[in-house]
């Protein structure tokens, strides 16, 4: 009975020896030497040129505020969340979905919310930020879908606090494909709806993107020794080509102040002007889903 | 005796007379005196008639003998052989012997008398030899040309011993003398009285110079001296047979039975071999008990039992092997054949015979027993009847016969047997015993013809006492006697022998009948009186002590090879059973088919297909697959020990081995079950789409079922009902389900049991919980897509808990402290104490100890504490969460270079390999991701909640402290981790070991006995209590209630 025992206990060992195989060790010990990359910039640059960035949820609020009708079609699936399982992926596409939930959110489609809500928690799960969607979160989100502006003001202080926590981590370099991707979104909804409802507003707000297009590439230039980072990079210089066809001019004009509800306020009366072909939209419009579809992909 | 064979002796008796002179007046009266022995008044007139006619009585004409005695002998061939189609052998004899004493009658003994006598022996097929002793035997009434034969028994008073080979018994006082005539081939034995005292046989007169045959329980009584009874004689011719010397002796032997009942009382037994003695008794009076401890299975308290002076029951050893033991139950295995099941059994008794030996050994038991012709069927059961009742007693006999034991004992051989079958097997036992061996038989209700048979009667009356010791037809005599009765002096029928046995017990048991004539409970006569009244009449003869050993019937094969002769035997029982095997087999595929079908389904994304990944069924399918080896396992072996009991009764009274039987039913339940749980495996990982995992899951599965199966075989030696087997499965399984950590977290507990951050130790004894997270680790930690990252995940985790839940509490804590620390009042100051005392402990479970600069053992105290102790704990909080975070980033970078590195292969698709491999709802539970507190403080420890198959075990006690959190990758044993996967189906087959051991020891069957013991005294005085209690207040409110209705 003993020789049984000691011979099943021997199998064992043998069966659970690690299936992983040496090559990849070896490879991992070579990297305990390499460097981590940190970025030559200082924390508190890069956090202002974050700042500057307007906030994808504006485009969404500015896309149901012209009485445009929701179309999930045009978000990204949460079906492809299966496909991303690097960094990188992650990243980009938690920018995606954030602003996809912004979507859905501002046209209280709650169960599509609810939909991107789990994308957004899998993806900071997966890039370890997962305490930002910790149960007490998601809880006060499912609770309060009805009401919009606490949503709204629950995701966006998230998304500022997951950008703080990520500069303070070091890992900016994800901060700032977060961004990219949700700006990217953004860009991508903003063409997708002047598509079907061309308008004025829409195609200023296209052109305007020029600029930020610009901080992001500057922003992105600092990690330009990652492999994926640097496709990125030549990507979107392809779209800013796209967009140096466009013409933006300011006419400058003097703010003046207005009363409302008894609080002074300041008015901007400056005006741009946005001059574009309807091909150079076109062209952005290719441009952008062709890097979207690289990346959600 | 038919009317066809009367007329056909009629004719023969007619002949013979009519011959050289015709019919005497002499040969008529025989011939008449004949008639009436076989008929009635009535038709003695008719066949003398017929008689007459034959032998042309009264017809004086005779001048045509001669003439005629040609056609006679033509006729007597003719009727003969009439004769020879139906009558046996036996009564041949008698026929032939009628003939005989009919032509002795007048002593005419003519040639032509003679050559019709011969002429018939012939065609009778007698043997020569015996023809000419029955003919010297019935013809010579002097006796001493008798004395040649060996076959011949003479009684006399005369001490002096004839010269030649007859035999000689010394009866004093008798005039004359008895002689016995043994007709070896037909095994009769025929006495004749040569002698004027009146003898009686069976309690009718003896005549002088008659022939009378001499059957089995007949007696002979003479006036003065002592009876003969049918077995000494046959013991005299049988003493040439005597080659085993044996004396059996119970000395006052006493039983008490385990409540204190007393079961037998002061019973003394004398006996030598060759012996058939029965034991009887009405029911409950202690027949099997006195049969069990005669042959040693239950100890007396009182008294010895001897076999050739040595001790049965203190001297096992010795005695092994010299017992056969036949129990009332059925020994045989249902689904082999009975050539099988008598193989088998001598096989584990025999081991030095060769396979021939054995075959030849078996045939030989079988023929001798007519059960050759059915070899080959399978016995079956009660219900499933494939040999008769009679062939499977013969069979139960025929497993001990094979032995050839000196001492066997019967229980009941003939219970639910046709008459037929009883006395051939009580035949059979009889045969036995005239070979020298000493039988005890329990019997109840025998017939006449059985009950002659035995050559002693131990008869024992309610409450264990003997109450008779001696020959069975003088029972009857000294019962009748004994109360009375009219007629007490005969034991048997007149007319026809018969003896009946009721009668004794109608006698014993008669009740007192109460003045309106109705039968009352009181006995006449009590069992104590009938017991005084035995001690007063028998005195015990004993035999003489024999000192040589008793001959041994046994020579068990090593521990070895009865494993192998066990688990072949239980293998073609279980093979032969085409359901069992069937359902055994397809169970488990079809177990898994079902589970694994029910549980697939469409989950791809887009909703068109299936992917693992996504398929959030997997960890219960983890948990069910275990519980389906834990219940295979359990209901297949829950039965094998209760099934085999009595057989296992028996083969521990042959004192094969113990554990190579237990070690044959493992072999045989742990290869069914590594089958089943493969195939379980196979066809469920192959439906669910669980790949690279196989070897894993069977392992752990295996080795659920494994303790299962010997968990059951523990269930089923410990109780003595399959149905209370089966209901104590739900009792076994259903803790299994709750205690697997699966169903109910570990740490939702009642209090009671539960240790948050640990498993409880109650779930330590719970096989499904080690197997569940053995098989959930392996299969989270090891799969081909999750083993390249495992290692810098777990890095990750770790230092991901700490800067983002373990250290921010620490500084919360320490904040609050500083704050406390200004508070002098006792609750704030407990607070303090008690929160210093947590960082103090987080901080030196820590290893890197860098930034530390002061010692925090004396600084976190509510003495030591302060603002710049604080600063400095703070300062020591912030580096450490830096070098964490510094360590996240490390396996950060490594891990995204590893899947660059990895991608670089075209064959490694990250995404595909993830689907194939990795399971969402499984990490999820792995990780648990979905509590509510990721860090809970527990008994002044901090413990996480989150990441549970990336931490190792905390808090580690000691080196023997093998607890941990459920789902820990590693276990911690003897100051060393091992994985969990080792670990705990080690621990598994640990408590497998443990398992047999009481299995071996049947330690839950004595534990269930004491129990039983204790709760059922207590639990029956408190019921009849309880029940007294209803009873008076039930009368009290009858009382009552008739107080009312008459007011």
């Amino acid at each position: 009975m003993n020789k049984v025992y000691l011979g099943f206990i021997a199998l064992l060992l043998v069966a659970c020896d690690n299936n992983k195989q040496p090559s990849e060790q070896a490879f991992l010990d070579s990297l305990d030497n390499a460097k981590v990359q940190t970025p030559p910039v200082s924390k508190e640059v890069l956090g202002d040129i974050i700042q500057s960035i307007p906030s994808p949820l504006e485009i969404s609020s500015l896309i149901k505020n012209s009485g445009v009708k929701y179309d999930k079609n045009v978000l990204n699936s949460t079906n492809n969340l299966s496909n991303y399982n690097t960094n990188y992926k992650r990243a980009l596409n938690l920018g995606i979905y954030g602003t996809d939930l912004g979507y859905a959110n501002i046209y209280s489609q709650n169960q599509d919310a609810l939909h991107y809500l789990d994308a957004v928690r899998t993806t900071a799960d997966g890039l370890s930020i997962g305490q930002f969607f910790d149960f007490n979160t998601i809880r006060s989100l499912a609770t309060n879908s009805n009401n919009l502006d606490s949503l709204l003001l629950i995701t966006t202080t998230n998304f500022e606090k997951i950008n703080k926590h990520l500069q303070e981590q070091e890992r900016s370099n994800l901060s700032i494909l977060i961004l990219t991707g949700g700006w990217l979104e953004a860009l991508h909804l903003t063409c997708a709806v002047e598509n079907k409802y061309p308008s004025q507003t829409f195609k200023e707000r296209i052109g305007e993107q020029k600029v930020i297009l610009d901080q992001l590439l500057l922003l992105l230039s600092f990690y330009n020794q990652d492999a994926n980072i640097q496709s990125l990079i030549a990507d979107l210089t392809d779209l800013q080509k796209q967009f140096e066809k466009v013409e933006v001019t300011y006419t400058y004009q003097e703010s003046t102040m207005k009363e409302v509800d008894g609080v002074l306020m300041v008015v901007d009366n400056s005006t741009k002007k946005i001059n574009m072909t309807p091909e150079d939209l076109k062209s952005i419009q290719a441009a952008a889903s062709a890097i979207r579809n690289k990346i959600i992909s | 005796m038919s009317e066809e064979i009367l007329k056909a002796l009629t004719q023969l008796f007619a002949i013979i007379t009519k011959q050289d002179g015709g019919v005497t007046e002499v040969e008529r009266k025989y011939v008449i005196q004949f008639f009436r022995q076989e008929l009635d008044q009535d038709s003695v007139k008719e066949y003398v008639e017929l008689y007459d006619q034959f032998a042309g009585y009264g017809n004086e004409d005779k001048g045509e003998a001669k003439l005629t005695s040609v056609k006679d002998s033509v006729k007597t061939l003719a009727i003969c052989k009439k004769i020879n189609k139906t009558l046996t052998q036996k009564q041949k004899v008698v026929v032939l012997i009628r003939l005989l004493e009919l032509v002795s009658s007048d002593k005419n003994f003519t040639p032509q008398r003679m050559s019709i006598i011969d002429t018939v022996s012939t065609v009778f097929n007698i043997a020569k030899e015996d023809f000419q002793i029955i003919e010297k035997f019935v013809l010579h009434e002097n006796t001493n040309t008798l004395t040649d034969f060996e076959d011949i028994l003479l009684a006399d008073s005369k001490s002096a011993v004839h010269p030649g080979q007859a035999k000689h018994l010394l009866l004093d006082h008798l005039h004359g003398q008895i002689v016995f005539l043994r007709v070896k081939s037909v095994d009769l034995y025929f006495v004749r009285y040569n002698g004027d005292e009146e003898l009686q046989l069976n309690g009718l007169l003896l005549k002088p110079y008659q022939v009378y045959l001499f059957s089995n329980g007949s007696t002979i009584k003479t006036p003065k001296s002592s009876p003969i009874y049918y077995s000494d004689v046959v013991s005299f011719f049988l003493s040439n047979l005597k080659t085993k010397n044996l004396s059996f002796t119970v000395k006052s032997l006493e039983f008490k039975f385990p409540n204190g009942a007393i079961g037998l009382r002061d019973v003394h037994i004398s006996e030598g071999p060759g012996k058939l003695i029965g034991i009887m008794g009405g029911s409950g009076a202690g027949k099997t008990t006195l049969l069990n401890v005669l042959a040693g299975i239950e100890n007396p308290s009182k008294g010895e039992i001897l076999i050739n002076g040595i001790n049965v029951h203190t001297q096992k050893d010795e005695v092994q092997g010299v017992f056969g033991y036949v129990a009332q139950d059925d020994l045989l295995i249902e689904e082999l054949s009975v050539y099988e099941n008598l193989y088998y059994n001598a096989k584990l008794c025999f081991a030095h015979l060769t396979e021939e030996e054995l075959h030849k050994a078996v045939i030989n038991v079988l023929a001798s027993l007519g059960l050759e012709h059915i070899k080959d069927l399978k016995v079956g059961n009660v219900l499933n009847k494939k040999i008769s009742g009679g062939q499977r007693k013969r069979l139960n006999i025929a497993l001990e016969l094979i032995r050839e034991p000196a001492v066997m004992f019967v229980d009941e051989p003939t219970s639910g047997l046709s008459s037929r079958d009883s006395e051939n097997v009580i035949d059979l036992l009889k045969e036995l015993s005239l070979k020298g061996k000493l039988i005890f038989v329990v019997i109840h209700q025998p017939s006449s013809d059985i009950f002659k048979m035995f050559d002693k009667l131990f008869l024992l009356d309610t409450g264990g006492y003997p109450i008779y010791y001696g020959n069975p037809v003088e029972s009857v005599i000294y019962f009748k006697k004994a109360t009375n009765q009219v007629d007490s002096d005969k034991g048997q029928c007149h007319t026809c022998g018969n003896v009946n046995p009721e009668q004794i017990f109608n006698i014993i048991e008669a009740k007192v009948v109460d003045e309106y004539g109705q039968f009352t409970n009181k006995r006449k006569v009590t069992p104590p009186q009938w017991n005084e009244r035995y001690l007063q009449n028998f005195k015990l003869e004993e035999v003489t002590l024999v000192k040589e050993n008793p001959p041994k019937a046994l020579n068990l094969p090593s521990r070895f090879k009865q494993t192998v002769i066990f688990t072949v035997r239980d293998f073609l029982s279980k093979i032969s059973n085409v359901q069992y095997m069937l359902i055994n087999l397809l169970q488990a595929p079809v177990l898994a088919a079902i589970l694994a079908l029910v549980i697939r389904y469409k989950n791809d994304p887009d909703s068109s297909g299936y992917i693992y990944r996504y398929n959030d069924n997997i960890p219960a399918y983890i948990l069910v697959a275990i519980l389906v080896a834990l219940f295979m396992g359990l209901t297949v072996s829950a039965e094998e020990i209760i099934r085999d009991k009595k057989i296992q009764k028996r083969e521990s009274f042959l004192n094969l081995s113990r554990t190579s039987y237990l070690s044959s039913k493992l072999i045989i339940l742990f290869v069914l079950s590594a089958i089943q749980t493969l195939s379980f495996v196979l066809i469920g990982n192959w439906i669910l789409e669980v790949k690279g995992m196989t070897l894993s899951y069977w392992m752990v599965l295996f080795t659920m079922s494994c303790f299962a199966n010997i968990l059951g075989l523990n269930i089923s030696a410990s109780f003595n009902s399959v149905v209370t087997v089966y209901i104590t499965i739900p009792l076994i399984l259903i803790p299994q389900i709750v205690l697997s950590g699966v169903m109910f977290s570990f740490d939702k507990l009642n209090d009671m049991i539960s240790t948050k951050g640990k498993v409880p130790i109650i779930a330590d004894f719970i096989a499904s919980r080690w197997g569940f997270e053995a098989l959930a680790i392996e299969q989270y930690k090891n799969n081909p897509y999750q083993v390249s990252y495992y290692d810098l995940e777990k890095i990750q985790s770790k230092a991901y808990f700490k800067y983002t839940y373990l250290i921010p509490e620490l500084s919360e804590r320490l904040e609050r402290s500083k704050f406390h620390a200004k508070d002098k009042t006792d609750s704030i100051q407990t607070i303090l104490a008690k929160d210093l005392k947590v960082i103090r402990e987080e901080i030196n479970a820590e290893v890197n100890k860098r930034g530390l600069s002061i010692d925090v053992n004396s600084a976190l105290t509510t003495h030591g504490f302060d603002e710049r102790a604080a600063d400095k704990v703070s300062f020591y909080l912030e580096t450490l969460k830096q070098s964490y975070i510094k360590q996240f980033n490390d396996a950060d970078y490594k891990k995204e270079r590893l899947i660059e590195h990895k991608s670089a292969n075209p064959e490694y698709n990250l995404t595909a390999y993830k689907n194939l491999y990795y399971n969402e709802s499984l990490a999820d539970f792995m990780k648990n991701t979905s509590t509510k507190n990721r860090i809970i403080e527990y008994e002044g420890k901090l413990i996480q909640q989150i990441d549970p198959v990336y931490t190792d075990p905390t808090n580690i006690a000691g080196k023997l402290d093998y607890r941990a959190h459920f789902l820990a990758p590693t276990k911690h044993m003897g100051g060393m981790y091992m994985s969990t996967f080792a670990f705990n189906l080690m621990v598994v087959w640990i408590l497998t070991g443990l398992l047999y051991v009481t299995l071996y020891f049947e330690a839950f069957k004595g534990a269930l006995s004491i129990l039983g013991r204790i709760k059922f005294d207590f639990a029956t005085t408190y019921l009849t209590q309880v029940k007294n209690k209803i009873m008076s207040t039930w009368q009290e409110i009858k009382i009552k209630k008739s107080r009312v209705a008459t007011n």
